[in-house]
């Protein structure tokens, strides 16, 4: 007779031989790929990759590493990320078939799929048996980046997320702390949670350090500005369109306090930051000048000196706060997935199954594993195992608050809003973001790219879009759960 | 000379001139000059607040690093791919600009017809072009480029030598003729000659041109043929700069043209009398 | 003819008297000798001109009917609608504010810049024009600006303008007395400015070169005549030299014309044409709409109407400046 007991034990032993089964199955997917793609040995396949440091990924590492397993050429066709698209778009309305794998930005997808560029991966998926490692993918990802329409059209490949950065020794520092307490009577926020706390925050260190250091710095480009402004937009509350009528409600409240925050935060913030970009806010941060600051994971991973010794990182600047650095959530607690990549297979390509075999094996656990661990990776931890990996949380000491605070944001994550043509949706915002240094009103500057977009959706044709905002707004990442 | 007064003797105006061009050459290649060190600082200095102004070391590794991964390949890319689409461009430029000006051949509109080409935006041709490239299987070769370049710079050369061939007196190429020489003779003996500094002041800027053209080095290769344009902006990236590389990949790739524009000076300025010339 | 005294005007009319190769003082027909010289080369004239013109059909005319036919039809990012639209893009043209302030800002900029390279490139090849011990390295090294890739003396203009890390402002700085805050790439009033110290700096260097190529083919005996004879420069400058590099100068005043009216790579690594569209060229217009956006069809047209435009007034510069004669 079968007892409780007895259950209980197989129960037991299921789940024991489950524990194995799961690294045995994560073999799987990288090795299938392998396997399956020794048929198209001699073959070459053609990748589009970010030019510059990406690039380095698949010509120093995957690329070598899947021709000694596969025999297969991978031929890397860098593009600067800027005409990505462009050439994506031009290859494939020329019908050159010249790209075979492609990394693609999520925001694009609908574009690129309605346009019929990318190749429906759910096929292929099934007949290599990937469906298991792509539920492995963190749930903000795999939901939000990977699908149009309910098909499966690029593996996310990249956890960008914005991470609050701050200085440990500055925020942590007890005169300065008690300082802030006499002077607002709450105890000093290590790290804020909220904008009003930041801003507070920050312009209290500026005030009282004289500008040794800054209390913040940000990418203000309208580039980076655009993702930011997303980002707190929603956490303010604020909706991009009215569901109903797909009218623009940019112009909010919401809205129109983002624009005038920020313009308040510059006042404390180093004279120019209007201007700063990517790198001038990184040196900025790693040589001690900014107290705190919002960017993408690898900031987190030069500051605290990860991979800035190979050759290719000897443009970072120095890190003098190795050690000092704390990681944590934007303020308001859901970090904009800015931008992020995805691998797709191009739908005009002559090598279809080769190039999927690549992309498999590029996204599978046991490769991503080591590929986000590059040193000189930009490919951030995107895979719920990568968040746990005990190498990985080796690599320095505070490594582990890293990847905790990487694995929050990928949990409470918003999107980059996609729809078709973001472009021209996301150019209004560009413009209005440097309308907004030259010193214009806010709410003037709202209400006119509110009223632009109307005109795009209008143009582009109000029920299309309804019905693809309608699908990204369904999504997990879409609208903060207030 | 010293009977003169102050401001017109010889060696005061000597003196002027060279403060003048002193100056000039200091506002002119004062951002040149902040490229170049760019390429011996280190991060933090190129980052440092208050600017440096002078690199703590002269080190030479970021150019190292160029050849060592290749990247300085695409300096000579741009090379071979202007410097054969300048000569090209120049002889048929050159001929077909005699033409029009000591014929009259197709009179103003063929003349207005060859300077449109260059007005049309490149942006609205690029694609077109591409697809022509692509039915031609000239995408990603150097003969495609070189072809592009060459029918690019061809306005600039017919029209650039048409004001300089038209200085040029007639009287020299017709005693030449009535001297027995032939037509090409003429054009080879005389009219090239007597061209060379519009010559070489055009063929300066027609390499210029083809060497820094981007947008169609963009979207006609892929990787075969890298030129130096396309190559640096891989160096702007969204999450990079690598600031070093911009500016040493720069350097290399101004040294031979400046070379070439400093070592071919006697040609572009005459200060011998068209006497020389056989009459 | 005189040895080494050419006229600098080219007449049309041959001096008969001058010809050294007459013997004897016979006197030839002009039109005898030409006729004979010329006919066994009818077609020279023909030949010299048939490869250049077959490179640029072969590239240019297929685009051209290309670009045509799709500016009629309605192609974009989203569906390539391949009917016949008619005037339908066209039409938009005239309705599209922004791209008339583009078209605004682009003459604004040419007309600033280009008289200012013309002056300060004339006064330069001046400056040149007599010997002086290293004058090669000089004018080698003021070609420089105009050698560097545009896109990267953007960039490196950006860097130099930057507010905390470029030496700009840290040298208006020291001038001022106190540390300097000048937003040149967000500030409405320094935006232009900054585009036009840029442009400026660039493509002086090509007036420069062109124009000394040209003042040093002009006769120095007539000019040093005229010098004796007591006419200041400026007298000497109108009625001699202007006359002389006319050709050349006229020209390349054309060129750089057309060029800045194209111009996008230093607009676009300063401000891509910010802050909002403020600085919008019709070319940085035309890329995002072109490029970026896919509106195939529109650019096609927003091309077309330039072409248009620019063919008008080469057409009426070229009789004004006696280019055609």
């Amino acid at each position: 007779m079968v007892t409780r007991r007895d259950i209980g034990r197989m129960g037991f032993a299921a789940g024991f031989a489950g524990l194995f089964a799961r690294p045995a199955w994560a073999q799987a997917a990288a090795e299938t790929a392998v396997a399956a793609a020794q048929q198209y040995r001699g073959q070459t396949i053609n990748i589009v990759w970010e030019a510059g440091l990406q690039s380095l990924d698949p010509k120093n590492f995957s690329g070598p590493k899947w021709k000694e397993l596969t025999g297969i050429d991978v031929n890397v066709v860098e593009v600067p990320v800027a005409e990505m698209f462009t050439k994506i778009m031009q290859e494939y309305r020329a019908g050159t078939g010249a790209y075979d794998a492609l990394n693609v930005i999520p925001a694009w997808m609908p574009d690129l799929v309605n346009a019929g560029a990318l190749e429906v991966l759910d096929p292929y998926v099934e007949k290599f048996g990937f469906a298991d490692e792509l539920q492995m993918i963190a749930p903000t990802y795999r939901d939000n980046q990977m699908m149009v329409d309910g098909k499966i059209y690029g593996f996310p490949d990249d956890g960008d997320v914005f991470v609050l950065y701050y200085r440990k020794d500055i925020l942590g520092d007890p005169a300065l702390q008690a300082a802030y307490k006499e002077k607002f009577g709450t105890d000093l926020p290590v790290p804020p949670t909220t904008w009003a706390d930041f801003d507070q925050l920050g312009q209290f260190i500026t005030e009282t350090m004289g500008g040794k250091p800054f209390g913040a710095a940000f990418f203000r480009e309208p580039g980076y500005g655009n993702f930011m402004f997303q980002e707190r937009f929603r956490v303010e509350g604020g909706r991009f369109f009215d569901a109903d009528t797909m009218r623009a409600t940019i112009n909010s409240d919401a809205g129109v306090k983002v624009f005038a925050d920020w313009v308040a935060e510059n006042k404390w913030a180093p004279p120019g930051v209007e201007q700063w970009g990517f790198v001038e806010n990184l040196a900025a941060f790693l040589q001690g000048e900014t107290a705190m600051t919002i960017s993408w994971p690898p900031y987190g991973r030069w500051a605290a000196g990860y991979g800035t010794d190979e050759e290719v990182m000897s443009w970072v600047p120095k890190s003098t706060i190795a050690g000092k650095v704390g990681y944590a959530l934007t303020p308001g607690g859901h970090p904009q997935l800015a931008a992020g990549f995805a691998l797709s297979v191009a739908s005009s390509s002559k090598n279809k199954e080769a190039a999927y075999l690549f992309i498999q094996w590029l996204n599978s656990e046991s490769v991503s594993m080591e590929r986000v661990q590059l040193p000189y990776a930009l490919r951030d931890p995107f895979r719920t195992s990568h968040f746990t990996s005990p190498e990985y949380l080796s690599k320095w000491p505070d490594a582990k608050d890293y990847l905790a605070a990487l694995q929050a944001g990928a949990d409470s994550g918003l999107l980059d809003l996609s729809l078709l043509q973001t472009d021209k949706y996301e150019e209004v915002l560009r413009q209005s973001v440097s309308r907004l240094w030259a010193g214009e009103d806010p709410k003037a500057i709202l209400d006119d790219a509110a009223s632009q977009w109307d005109t795009i959706t209008d143009k582009i044709g109000v029920e299309e879009q309804k019905a693809v905002y309608a699908s990204w707004a369904a999504k997990s990442g879409a609208y903060p759960k207030m | 000379m010293s009977g003169l007064p102050f401001h017109r003797r010889k060696s005061t105006r000597l003196a002027v001139r060279y403060a003048i061009a002193g100056l000039l050459v200091v506002i002119f290649c004062f951002p040149i000059y902040w490229l170049f060190i760019i390429s011996f600082k280190t991060p933090e200095e190129i980052f440092a607040f208050p600017p440096v102004w002078y690199p703590e070391s002269i080190q030479f590794d970021n150019y190292k690093v160029l050849f060592k991964d290749g990247d300085a390949v695409s300096v000579l890319n741009s090379l071979i791919l202007a410097s054969s689409s300048t000569l090209i461009a120049m002889v048929l430029g050159t001929i077909a600009a005699y033409s029009l000006v000591r014929f009259k051949t197709g009179g103003e509109n063929l003349a207005v017809w060859i300077i449109s080409q260059r007005m049309m935006p490149p942006v609205a041709i690029v694609f077109p072009v591409f697809l022509l490239y692509v039915f031609f299987g000239w995408v990603d070769t150097y003969f495609g480029l070189i072809l592009l370049y060459t029918a690019f710079a061809l306005p600039y050369v017919i029209w650039m030598m048409r004001g300089y061939i038209e200085d040029i007196p007639l009287e020299l190429e017709e005693s030449a003729l009535v001297d027995g020489c032939t037509r090409w003779e003429v054009l080879w003996k005389v009219v090239f000659p007597m061209a060379r500094s519009g010559l070489f002041a055009t063929a300066v800027f027609t390499f210029v041109f083809s060497w820094n053209e981007f947008l169609f080095a963009l979207v006609l290769t892929r990787t075969e043929v890298m030129t130096y344009t396309v190559q640096v902006t891989h160096y702007f990236g969204g999450q990079s700069n690598f600031w070093a590389k911009i500016a040493a990949m720069s350097v290399l790739g101004t040294i031979p043209v400046f070379i070439a524009v400093a070592t071919m000076q006697r040609y572009l300025v005459r200060g011998i009398s068209m006497g020389a010339v056989k009459g | 003819m005189q040895a080494g005294l050419p006229n600098p005007v080219p007449i049309r009319r041959c001096n008969v008297k001058a010809c050294p190769s007459l013997r004897g003082g016979q006197a030839w027909p002009k039109k005898a000798r030409m006729t004979a010289a010329l006919r066994p080369d009818r077609n020279f004239k023909y030949w010299l001109l048939a490869p250049a013109i077959f490179l640029l059909l072969l590239v240019g005319l297929f685009p051209l009917i290309y670009s045509l036919i799709v500016s009629f039809m309605r192609i974009d990012m989203m569906d390539v609608d391949t009917s016949f639209a008619g005037l339908y893009n066209y039409a938009n043209l005239f309705e599209d504010k922004r791209l008339w302030q583009s078209l605004g800002h682009t003459l604004l900029i040419t007309a600033i810049a280009l008289p200012l390279e013309l002056v300060l490139g004339l006064a330069m090849a001046y400056l040149f024009l007599e010997k002086m011990p290293g004058r090669q390295i000089f004018i080698a090294l003021l070609v420089l600006p105009t050698i560097i890739s545009p896109i990267v003396a953007g960039a490196t203009w950006r860097l130099l303008f930057d507010n905390r890390y470029g030496p700009i402002n840290q040298i208006l700085g020291w001038i001022w007395g106190e540390p300097v805050t000048a937003l040149w790439t967000i500030n409405p009033y320094l935006v232009y400015p900054a585009l036009l110290i840029c442009e400026v700096w660039q493509w002086t260097p090509f007036m420069f070169l062109i124009l000394l190529a040209a003042l040093s083919n002009v006769d120095k005996s007539q000019t040093e005549a005229a010098e004796l004879d007591g006419a200041g420069f400026f007298r000497t400058f109108r009625r001699i030299v202007l006359p002389a590099i006319w050709p050349v100068m006229a020209i390349a005043i054309l060129i750089r014309g057309l060029d800045l009216f194209r111009m996008f790579d230093i607009v676009w690594a300063l401000t891509k044409g910010g802050p909002g569209t403020m600085t919008e060229t019709i070319s940085v217009y035309a890329y995002n709409q072109g490029f970026k956006q896919f509106e195939t069809s529109y650019t096609a047209a927003i091309a077309f109407l330039v072409v248009f435009l620019l063919t008008v007034v080469v057409t009426w510069a070229i009789r004004r400046m006696g280019l055609a004669k």
